[in-house]
């Protein structure tokens, strides 16, 4: 679910980086407000629990194979904030470390991954009773709350790509949601697994850890989120949901298409042409490397 | 257990190892948004950009085959991804190529990145362009823990695999993987708390104190002045 560079036109990628900038500025803010000193080594070692969990596969249909986000369990177990900041260090971490998702397209991806999953996953465990119920049932809706926060992230990554015409609007919404649906089920059963054996080997933690409330202005700035894509859409056009999406999609891909491009190689000369220009540009970057790699050398060596 | 450590080569010495992070980060990022700006078809702006991180992995002193394997490993995504665009009238060569050499590009310039600052670095570098510090804390703590949950992980994983033999039925592997990470969770609660002990013993006060780094210094400014020109001609063109 990790977009790379070069998915998303830049337009697209560079204001979802402004607002994720500004929602990680704003529940930073918060949290830090409402922290004990308790949450700050928490945070960073369930960070570092999530990338961790992420080796431990569980095979679902034929080859594919899901494993723990855990957007909706951090947000269960921290409340919605703290959870967004450790899967946000958790995203930052694998762009900037593990070249898992772009540098450019880090705003898109820590909305779809570390936002969307967070409060989701949180929204649907309160709107299900999930803090009053206990065993079968707890673990019924927070299989439900883990399963709804993959659905939820992969229509909002579908429309990231979409709007960028990297892909189609149907056919990524029914690939991403068609896929997600699978993986989701290992989501929310592993979500659904953690939490029933917390509630039976450690029911204090279980929520103990969670110090905020959500208030007034969290209300705001969840309204403000989930206003967002409707707001891209609504730039479209003003009637239905898919219909302006599609004209801007067509908007976006005409002028890449341009009349020549389809005729670069239709004859066996020019074909020959772009070889040998092919391979005079590689065999010239493979000399500047060298050249450079040796003049490092030299310099080094004196 | 040997660990793939995340920051490999970032200890070595070369001109680009010695930037400022502030500089890389910036600098980096810029060069990234412009690659993602060529239009299709441009073929000498994506050349420019090929000879400059030539020069760029040249420098470092990276080997070569590390940085190529990380940035390749894509491609197979990429080419997959690419047939679900909306295509009209057969495969556009020049979108396509485009595409791969976007992608290709903005991973070498990512892997130099990572590869030539060192964490600690990288961290002082995000703390002084606005990241929140909480952000970074957290960056922190998961860089110093990530290894020692992950020999955790593959601990219990061993210990799975020793006492049991083929597949059990999906809801039975379903719980015993819902105890393993529960497990790891309770450890990591357990972790955390003595960390804050510990924090706490040696004079915790809600502050961390950030040491002096590098300073912006003639490397920085002649490294920015270079990547001017590559930036205006992928915008130009």
């Amino acid at each position: 679910m990790h977009i790379p560079d070069g998915f998303l036109t830049n337009r697209v990628a560079l204001s979802l980086d402004a607002v994720s900038a500004a929602s990680v500025l704003y529940v930073a803010r918060r949290v830090k407000l409402s922290a004990s000193g308790r949450l700050v080594p928490l945070m960073g070692v369930l960070a570092a629990f999530a990338l961790a969990a992420q080796m431990l596969n569980f095979p679902i249909l034929g080859g594919t194979s899901g494993h723990l986000v855990g957007g909706a369990l951090l947000a269960i177990l921290l409340g919605p904030m703290a959870a967004m900041l450790t899967m946000t260090t958790v995203v930052l971490a694998q762009a900037l470390f593990l070249q898992d998702g772009g540098l450019i397209a880090l705003g898109a991806n820590i909305f779809n991954i570390a936002t969307v999953t967070t409060l989701s996953g949180y929204a649907v465990f309160q709107a299900l009773g999930g803090p009053r119920s206990q065993g079968r049932r707890l673990a019924l809706v927070s299989g439900i709350a883990g399963w709804a926060s993959m659905m939820v992230s992969a229509v909002s990554c579908a429309l990231a790509l979409a709007l960028s015409g990297a892909v189609s609007l149907h056919l990524g919404l029914a690939a991403m949601t068609g896929y997600h649906a699978l993986i989701g089920i290992a989501e929310g059963g592993l979500t659904a697994g953690v939490l029933l054996f917390m509630a039976r080997v450690r029911p204090d933690l279980l929520r103990s850890a969670e110090t905020e409330r959500f208030g007034g202005w969290d209300w705001l700035y969840a309204a403000l989120l989930v206003a967002l894509p409707f707001a891209l859409l609504a730039f479209g056009g003003s009637s239905g949901l898919p219909d302006p999406l599609q004209r801007l999609l067509t908007g976006t891909i005409v002028p890449s298409e341009a009349p020549e491009a389809g005729q670069a190689l239709d004859s066996p000369g020019r074909f020959l042409d772009y070889t040998v220009r092919a391979g005079v540009f590689v065999v010239l970057i493979a000399a500047t490397y060298l050249v450079s790699r040796f003049a490092q050398v030299r310099r080094r060596g004196q | 257990m040997k660990h793939n450590f995340i920051d490999r080569y970032a200890d070595l010495d070369s001109p680009l190892h010695q930037l400022d992070a502030r500089t890389k980060l910036v600098g980096f990022t810029a060069l990234i948004i412009s690659v993602l700006a060529i239009r299709p078809g441009s073929t000498f702006v994506f050349f420019a950009f090929f000879f400059l991180t030539a020069i760029f992995m040249g420098i470092s002193q990276v080997p070569l085959g590390y940085i190529l394997g990380r940035s390749l490993v894509l491609l197979p995504f990429v080419l997959l991804a690419s047939l679900a665009r909306p295509w009209r009238g057969g495969i556009d060569f020049a979108f396509l190529s485009a595409l791969i050499m976007r992608s290709v590009l903005s991973l070498i310039i990512l892997v130099l990145l990572t590869n030539t600052t060192r964490f600690a670095e990288m961290m002082r570098g995000l703390r002084k362009l606005g990241c929140p510090q909480i952000l970074t804390l957290n960056l922190g703590f998961l860089y110093r823990y990530v290894f020692v949950l992950t020999e955790e992980v593959l601990r219990m994983r061993q210990a799975r695999d020793c006492r049991s033999v083929g597949r059990a039925p999906a809801k039975v592997e379903l719980k015993i993987l819902g105890s393993m990470l529960g497990t790891l969770l309770v450890r990591s609660f357990e972790r955390a708390e003595r960390l804050y002990q510990a924090m706490l013993s040696r004079g915790y006060s809600g502050d961390f104190p950030v040491y002096g780094s590098r300073h912006f210094g003639w490397r920085d400014l002649v490294f920015i002045v270079a990547l001017v020109p590559f930036v205006l001609i992928a915008f130009r063109a």
